[in-house]
C-alpha cells in the first residue's frame, strides 16, 4: 500500500536520525550536525544530506571523550556513530559553525583520526560560517561556501557550474514554498498538532526537493481539509529542539504547539534564497542570515520571537543543562511576555530525555493556568 | 593568604591599586574614555591611542579574590539567569548591573567608553551586549573565525613562523577586523595610530615575553622552584594588561633579577621540595591559599601554570614587517592553544616534561563550560606521558559550593597515593 504524504514525509524524518540509518548505504551521503549548511551546495556536487538528530540512545564510546554537560545529545550521536565505524561509508562530515560545541567536536573529530581510535571515519569539513554583522563577513562566508564546494566538488568528480548551483536553489525554493504552506497551516486557526507537523517540516533538509514540494503540497492540502485544533497555542522559545518529545508532552496536556525557534521545525524555511547574480554570495547570505542556533544573535532572536507573539497564548523556553547562550536571552523575554500577558514557563531537562518531574510540574502549573478554550481561534 | 615571597609581588599588587584609581580619576574628573575588554583583545591598540583598558578576567578575579562574588552571583539568580551560565564572564556584567547589593572592589567600574570581545564561546556575544546596555556604552566585536588546520608544536611555529599557524583567510579577517577597531580607537581619541608605533611595541612586547622565557627557564631548571606559581601569576599577569609598556617592562625584569637572585643563592619557595604540581585551567580565584596548603605537610609546590608559560608561548611574534597580520595571528587561536584537542593537551605534556612535574591538578571548571572542553584529551594525554592527574572541581569564581576542605584532603590523599609513593 502506497504511503500517504504525510507518512512519507515522516518517514523520511525519521529515518534521518543518524541511530536509526545505516549511513553505509548512502555512499554519496554527506553527514551534517545541524541544518545550517546549505543543503544546494551538497546536492549541486551531486551528493545527498544526512543530518544529526537527538537520540535517546546511550553513547558509550563518545563518554570517554566527551566532557558531560556541554555537548548536546545530537554531537554526542555524531561522535559515537564516528568512533564505532557507522558513518564509514559517508563522503564527508560536515560540522557548521553554529554552535561552539559544534566547532569543538569538529576538533575531537579530527583528533579521533589523528589518534587512531576513528580509522573508517570520513574527512570532517568545518564550514565557518560566520554571524556576526561585520562588513567582512559576507565576503569571508561566501568564500566559505566556495571551498566548500570545491571540497564537495573534488569528492563526487563532477564539475559544478555556477548554473547548476542556480538550479539547486531553484529547486530548494520550490521546497521551501511547499514547506511554508505547511507552516501556514500552524497559524491563526492551527490543524495539526505540534508534534505531527514537525516532522513534515523537518524533512524539508534530506528529502529532494522535487519529492518534497510534491509531498508537503499534497499534505497541505489533505491538512487544510482538517477541522481546527482547539487549546491554547504554544511557541517554543529557548535552545531549538531538533525532536517532537516536548511538542507530545505539551499536545497530550491539551495545549497545540504552533510553532519553534530553530531549523527544524517553522523556521526550517524562511525566505527563497535570492539569486540576482552570484549564487554562492546568496547562499552565504541566506545561510548567515537565517541560521538559527546559540551563535544567531540576540536582537535578531528577539525579533523572531516577538514577531511570532500575536499568535500564541504561552511560550515554553527550554533551557537545557548544556546551555551557554539563551538562557542570557531569558530575563529580556521574560519581561516582553510579561508586559504582553502572554504566561510562560522555563522547562531545564535535555528536551529528547523523558520529562524530569519538575518540568512535568511546571508544565501542569502553566496547563491550569491558562483559561480554558474550547472554542477554537477566528482569525 | 599566604604571605609573599618575592618584593615584586607586592610591588606588582600595589601597581594594580595605583593603576585603578588612576583609572578612574581619569575617567571621573577628566571625562577621559576607557574601554573593558576581554582578556584576549589586543590591549596594545587600546594603549597607544591612549585607552586604558581593564580586562574583564583581571576584574573577575578581583571580586572573587574578595569573596564578593556570591552576592551578585545570587542577584543575577533572583534575576532569572540559570545556574549553569559562566560565572567567570559575566561576573564583571553582574557587578555593573547588580551594584546595589554591595560596594563593588576599589570604588567599581566606572562608564566605559567601549566593550571590546572576541566571540570565542557563544556566551560572550550575549554577556557583552548585556554589559553594553546595563552602561549604555557601545561594543565592538571581534568574530573568532574557525581553525581547520592546527600544526603540531604550534608554541614554535607561532615565533617566527606565525603565518603558517593561522590559515590565510582567518588571518586576514581577524586583521581586518583589527584595522576597523583602530580606526574605531582613533575615532575616539581623535588622534591616528602609526604602523610603525605598533611595531615598535610589538618588540616590546616581544621583548616582555623574552624575559619571562628566561625566567619561566629558571623555574625549570632550578633544582627546586624559586617562586611560588601563585605569585608567578601575580607578577606577570600585573604587566600582562599593560604589556609593552615602560611599567611593565622594567618590572618583568625586576621580577627575572630577583627571581636569578634567589636561584643563585639557593632560595627555593618551598624548601626541601619533594613533589612539583602543575595546574592546569583558571586559577582558583576565590581561594588562591589552596595553591601553597601543601608544602609544609608534604613538601609539594605548585611550579606551573598556564599564565607565566603561555606569555612567551603565545605572545612573541618575529617578523613584524606587518605587524597588524603578527597582532592578529597572535590572538586567532587563543582558545584553540588553551583548551582544544590536538593543541592543548601537546602544550601541557610538553610543558610538564620540560618543568618536571610529578603531579597535574586539572581544574574541572563548574559554570564555564568552554572551558572545560578538551579537558579529558589533557588529562589522558598528562597520564599516557606519565602524569599522575587529579581533577579538581570548582566555580573559580564562586565560592559557594566549594569544599575546601575536602579539595585539600582529596588532594593529599593523591600526593600520597599518586605521586609521593
Amino acid at each position: 500500500m502506497k504511503a500517504t504524504p504525510i507518512a512519507a514525509l515522516r518517514a523520511a524524518f525519521e529515518a534521518s536520525c543518524i541511530a536509526k540509518q545505516d549511513v553505509k548505504q548512502k555512499e554519496r551521503g554527506v553527514v551534517l550536525s545541524w541544518p545550517s549548511v546549505p543543503i544546494e551546495i551538497v546536492r549541486a556536487a551531486g551528493l545527498s544530506p544526512i543530518l544529526v538528530r537527538s537520540d535517546s540512545s546511550v553513547t558509550p564510546m563518545a563518554g570517554a571523550y566527551l566532557e558531560p554537560g556541554i555537548f548536546p545529545n545530537r554531537l554526542r550521536m555524531l561522535a559515537e556513530a564516528a568512533l564505532s565505524g557507522n558513518l564509514s561509508h559517508a563522503a564527508r562530515i560536515i560540522v557548521p559553525r553554529t554552535s561552539d560545541p559544534d566547532y569543538k567536536i569538529f576538533l575531537y573529530l579530527r583528533e579521533f583520526m589523528r589518534l587512531g581510535i576513528a580509522p573508517t571515519m570520513p574527512p570532517v569539513l568545518l564550514l565557518d560560517l560566520l554571524q556576526s554583522q561585520g562588513p567582512d563577513v559576507r565576503s569571508y562566508n561566501a568564500a566559505r561556501l566556495r571551498d566548500l564546494l570545491h571540497e564537495l566538488s573534488k569528492v563526487s568528480n563532477r564539475m559544478v557550474a555556477l548554473d547548476d548551483m542556480r538550479h539547486e536553489i531553484s529547486r530548494a525554493n520550490l521546497a521551501r514554498s511547499a514547506g511554508r504552506r505547511l507552516v501556514s497551516l500552524r497559524r491563526g486557526m492551527p490543524r495539526i498538532t505540534g508534534a505531527e507537523v514537525f516532522p513534515l517540516l523537518g524533512a524539508f533538509w534530506t528529502v529532494d526537493p522535487e519529492t518534497y514540494a510534491n509531498l508537503a503540497s499534497a499534505a497541505a492540502d489533505e491538512i487544510g481539509r482538517r477541522p481546527p485544533i482547539a487549546g491554547p497555542r504554544v511557541l517554543l522559545a529557548g535552545a531549538p529542539v531538533d525532536g517532537t518529545d516536548l511538542h507530545s508532552a505539551l499536545e497530550t496536556r491539551g495545549a497545540v504547539v504552533v510553532s519553534e525557534i530553530g531549523p527544524w521545525g517553522s523556521g526550517a524555511f524562511g525566505a527563497d534564497v535570492v539569486c540576482d547574480d552570484d549564487p554562492i554570495t546568496a547562499l552565504a547570505d541566506k545561510y548567515g542570515a537565517d541560521s538559527i542556533g546559540p551563535r544567531t544573535p540576540a536582537r535578531q532572536l528577539r525579533a523572531s520571537i516577538a514577531g511570532l507573539l500575536d499568535d500564541v497564548d504561552a511560550v515554553i523556553v527550554s533551557l537545557p543543562p548544556e546551555d551557554t547562550t539563551f538562557g542570557w536571552d531569558y530575563p529580556a523575554l521574560r519581561n516582553l511576555l510579561q508586559n504582553r500577558g502572554i504566561p510562560h514557563v522555563c522547562l531545564s531537562g535535555d528536551s529528547c530525555d523523558p520529562l524530569s518531574a519538575a518540568d512535568e510540574e511546571r508544565l501542569d502549573m502553566l496547563m491550569s493556568a491558562m483559561p480554558v478554550r474550547t472554542e477554537v481561534r477566528r482569525g | 593568604m599566604a604571605e609573599k615571597q618575592l618584593e615584586s609581588t607586592v610591588a606588582a599588587a600595589a601597581f594594580q591599586k595605583q593603576w585603578f584609581a588612576e583609572l578612574r580619576r581619569r575617567v571621573f574628573d577628566e571625562r577621559q574614555p576607557y574601554a573593558l575588554l576581554q582578556a584576549d583583545v589586543p590591549f596594545e591598540l587600546f594603549d597607544l591611542l591612549d585607552i586604558p583598558a581593564v580586562s574583564n578576567q583581571w576584574w573577575a578575579s578581583l571580586v572573587a579574590a574578595k569573596r564578593q562574588a556570591p552576592a551578585y552571583l545570587d542577584a543575577m539568580s533572583a534575576d532569572g539567569y540559570h545556574e549553569g551560565l559562566c560565572h567567570y564572564c559575566s561576573l564583571g556584567y553582574a557587578s555593573t548591573k547588580y551594584r546595589d547589593v554591595q560596594e563593588p572592589p576599589w570604588g567599581g567600574l566606572p562608564t566605559p567608553r567601549l566593550l571590546c570581545a572576541r566571540l570565542t564561546c557563544d556566551c560572550i556575544h550575549r554577556v557583552f551586549s548585556l554589559w553594553a546596555d546595563a552602561f549604555g556604552s557601545e561594543l565592538f566585536e571581534i568574530d573568532h573565525p574557525g581553525a581547520s588546520q592546527l600544526p603540531p608544536q604550534w608554541w614554535e611555529l607561532g615565533r617566527h613562523r606565525w603565518r603558517e599557524l593561522v590559515e590565510p583567510h582567518r588571518l586576514a579577517f581577524v586583521a581586518s577586523t583589527l584595522q576597523r577597531l583602530v580606526a574605531k580607537l582613533e575615532a575616539i581619541r581623535g588622534q591616528k595610530l602609526e604602523v610603525e608605533a605598533l611595531r615598535q611595541r610589538m618588540e616590546r612586547v616581544n621583548q616582555q615575553e623574552e624575559v619571562f622565557d628566561a625566567v619561566r627557564q629558571l623555574i625549570a631548571s632550578a633544582p627546586e622552584t624559586p617562586v611560588r606559581m601563585t605569585e608567578q601569576i601575580s607578577n606577570v599577569m600585573a604587566t600582562q594588561w599593560v604589556r609593552g609598556t615602560d611599567w611593565a617592562l622594567a618590572h618583568a625584569r625586576a621580577f627575572y633579577d630577583e627571581v636569578r637572585q634567589r636561584v643563585n643563592d639557593g632560595i627555593a619557595a618551598c624548601p626541601g621540595e619533594k613533589a612539583r604540581l602543575m595546574w592546569v585551567g583558571v586559577g582558583l580565584w576565590h581561594d588562591t591559599d589552596f595553591y601553597t596548603a601543601f608544602e609544609t605537610s608534604h613538601r609539594a609546590v605548585f611550579v606551573w601554570s598556564m599564565y607565566l608559560a603561555f606569555g612567551p608561548d603565545g605572545y612573541i611574534r618575529y617578523g613584524l614587517d606587518d605587524p597588524m597580520a603578527a597582532l592578529a595571528s597572535r590572538l586567532a587561536s587563543f582558545n584553540e592553544y588553551l583548551h582544544n584537542p590536538p593543541w592543548a593537551a601537546e602544550w601541557i605534556v610538553h610543558q610538564a616534561r620540560f618543568h618536571r612535574i610529578n603531579g597535574a591538578l586539572v581544574l574541572r571548571p563548574r559554570n564555564m563550560k568552554p572551558a572545560a572542553a578538551g579537558r579529558m584529551f589533557i588529562e589522558r594525554a598528562l597520564e599516557d606521558a606519565g602524569i599522575p592527574v587529579l581533577p579538581i572541581e570548582a566555580d573559580v569564581v564562586d565560592a559557594r559550593a566549594w569544599d575546601a576542605t575536602a579539595a585539600r584532603q582529596s588532594v593529599r590523599s593523591f600526593l600520597e597515593k599518586r605521586v609521593i609513593a
